[in-house]
């Protein structure tokens, strides 16, 4: 297994594991914000860049996509790889200047304020990371939403910037969120979830038991398809909360030991 | 142009069938579709993305990228603005606010009852004349924001001029 040497600490990682597998383990911090276990590295965000060490010359490389394939030597608290990262930092204070998370981060990199001016109020707040574009083509396998435009108009949005018609409102791309952009809304009075700023809406499941809001009506129907057998003790149990749906397993399971069939067994 | 007889899904088809269905070819099949409509139709560029099985995202990202794609219908006329450094420094970024907030039209886009598309660019190379619109291909020099008004106010509101243009 090659070795890593990140900032004199020494650790081993395996044959194709990135630079960033390699500094976790040897518990040495690269902040990181289109990073995702989900997707595919994207490395679009540049936060994580650090100094590789190739003999005669340097080399900034995004630690998030990195693959170890020899013994290497990185820096990450180097003075270039510090700059390099500060300097990503301020253009994207820039983009987010009141974004809580982002100045969280920024403060643990020792960057305070920005000197570039704010973009406008609205293409605030999105770094164009595309960590929910990714998550929605790679893991849902819908690309509801996309990049849309170029340069200064380079925005996310659906098609057309209407509601997306593909999007199952799962609520993925929020989740992912590094800077909590995307936000759920939830509309009482319709029983509706809403993803801004996609406006894209759908129903909300509810609890058939105890009425408890459990997931978007299209995500529902999108996790059974991947059920591949057609047990109807199954869908029924995708009719209820997670809480019930615990203590109807379990009841279940306490009436097999006792040896009485439930109802739900027969069917 | 195919006849005007020709149904969406067969032109969608056969658009593709010129390139195979390569998906590795949608810029081309964008750019013959804009060619046939003159823009790229919301309705045409989902159809397109469902043949093709890619996601409607892809094709709108890939439409908003490049500035020759056009999502909305061309204006009867074509309004071209200079604001390069001379016609900008004799008001033409007055004549630019006074037609985008009189006919309700963004800088790239299209007037609501299509009237005109108007477009500002950076220097037509006549600064001598300065300020320059031009509409339809002829030029108006040194207008003021009244004149230019004026110029856009009095357009004809349909397609004669180039019928006539046709003809003759």
């Amino acid at each position: 297994m090659p070795t890593v040497t990140i900032d004199d600490i020494q650790v081993e990682v395996e044959q194709g594991a990135t630079i960033l597998d390699a500094a976790n383990k040897a518990g040495v911090w690269i902040p990181t914000l289109c990073h995702h276990p989900a997707v595919t590295p994207q490395a679009t965000c540049r936060i994580c860049m650090v100094e590789l060490d190739r003999g005669e010359w340097k080399q900034l490389v995004t630690a998030c996509n990195y693959p170890v394939r020899r013994d290497i030597t990185v820096s990450v608290s180097g003075d270039n790889a510090v700059k390099a990262r500060r300097g990503v930092m301020e253009f994207m204070l820039a983009r987010a200047p009141d974004n809580e998370q982002l100045k969280a981060i920024a403060g643990r990199m020792g960057v305070d304020s920005t000197p570039w001016p704010t973009v406008t109020v609205a293409q605030r707040d999105c770094i164009l990371c595309g960590l929910c574009t990714a998550v929605c083509d790679e893991v849902l396998g819908l690309a509801a939403i996309g990049f849309s435009g170029r340069g200064v108009d380079r925005a996310v949005a659906a098609p057309f910037r209407q509601a997306p018609d593909d999007c199952i409102a799962c609520g993925a791309c929020q989740a992912v969120c590094p800077v909590g952009t995307i936000q759920l809304r939830l509309h009482e009075d319709t029983d509706e979830i809403e993803i801004s700023p996609f406006k894209a809406r759908a129903k909300l499941r509810k609890c058939e038991q105890c009425g408890a809001r459990v997931v978007s009506e299209p995500t529902a129907a999108e996790a059974l398809k991947n059920v591949n057998v057609d047990w109807e003790k199954i869908r029924n149990l995708a009719k209820l909360c997670p809480k019930c749906r615990r203590i109807r397993a379990a009841e279940s399971l306490a009436a097999t030991a006792s040896g009485t069939p439930t109802k739900e067994m027969t069917r | 142009m195919t006849e005007k007889t020709t149904t969406r899904d067969e032109l969608i088809e056969d658009i593709i069938d010129r390139y195979d269905g390569e998906t590795g070819m949608l810029i081309p099949m964008m750019q013959d579709l804009q060619t046939e409509c003159g823009y790229l139709p919301a309705d045409e560029l989902r159809r397109l993305a469902e043949r093709l099985d890619l996601p409607v995202s892809r094709l709108y990202a890939v439409a908003t990228f490049y500035s020759s794609f056009r999502l909305a219908p061309k204006g009867l006329h074509e309004v071209t603005l200079c604001i390069g450094t001379v016609c900008y420094l004799k008001g033409a970024g007055r004549i630019s606010e006074a037609i985008c907030s009189e006919f309700q039209v963004e800088p790239g886009g299209t007037t609501p009852d299509g009237l005109f598309s108007y477009l500002p660019v950076n220097c037509v190379g006549a600064c001598a004349l300065a300020p320059v619109m031009i509409v339809d291909g002829e030029y108006h020099d040194g207008v003021s924001v009244d004149a230019a008004m004026e110029i856009l106010r009095t357009l004809p509101a349909e397609e004669i001029d180039s019928e006539q243009e046709a003809q003759t």
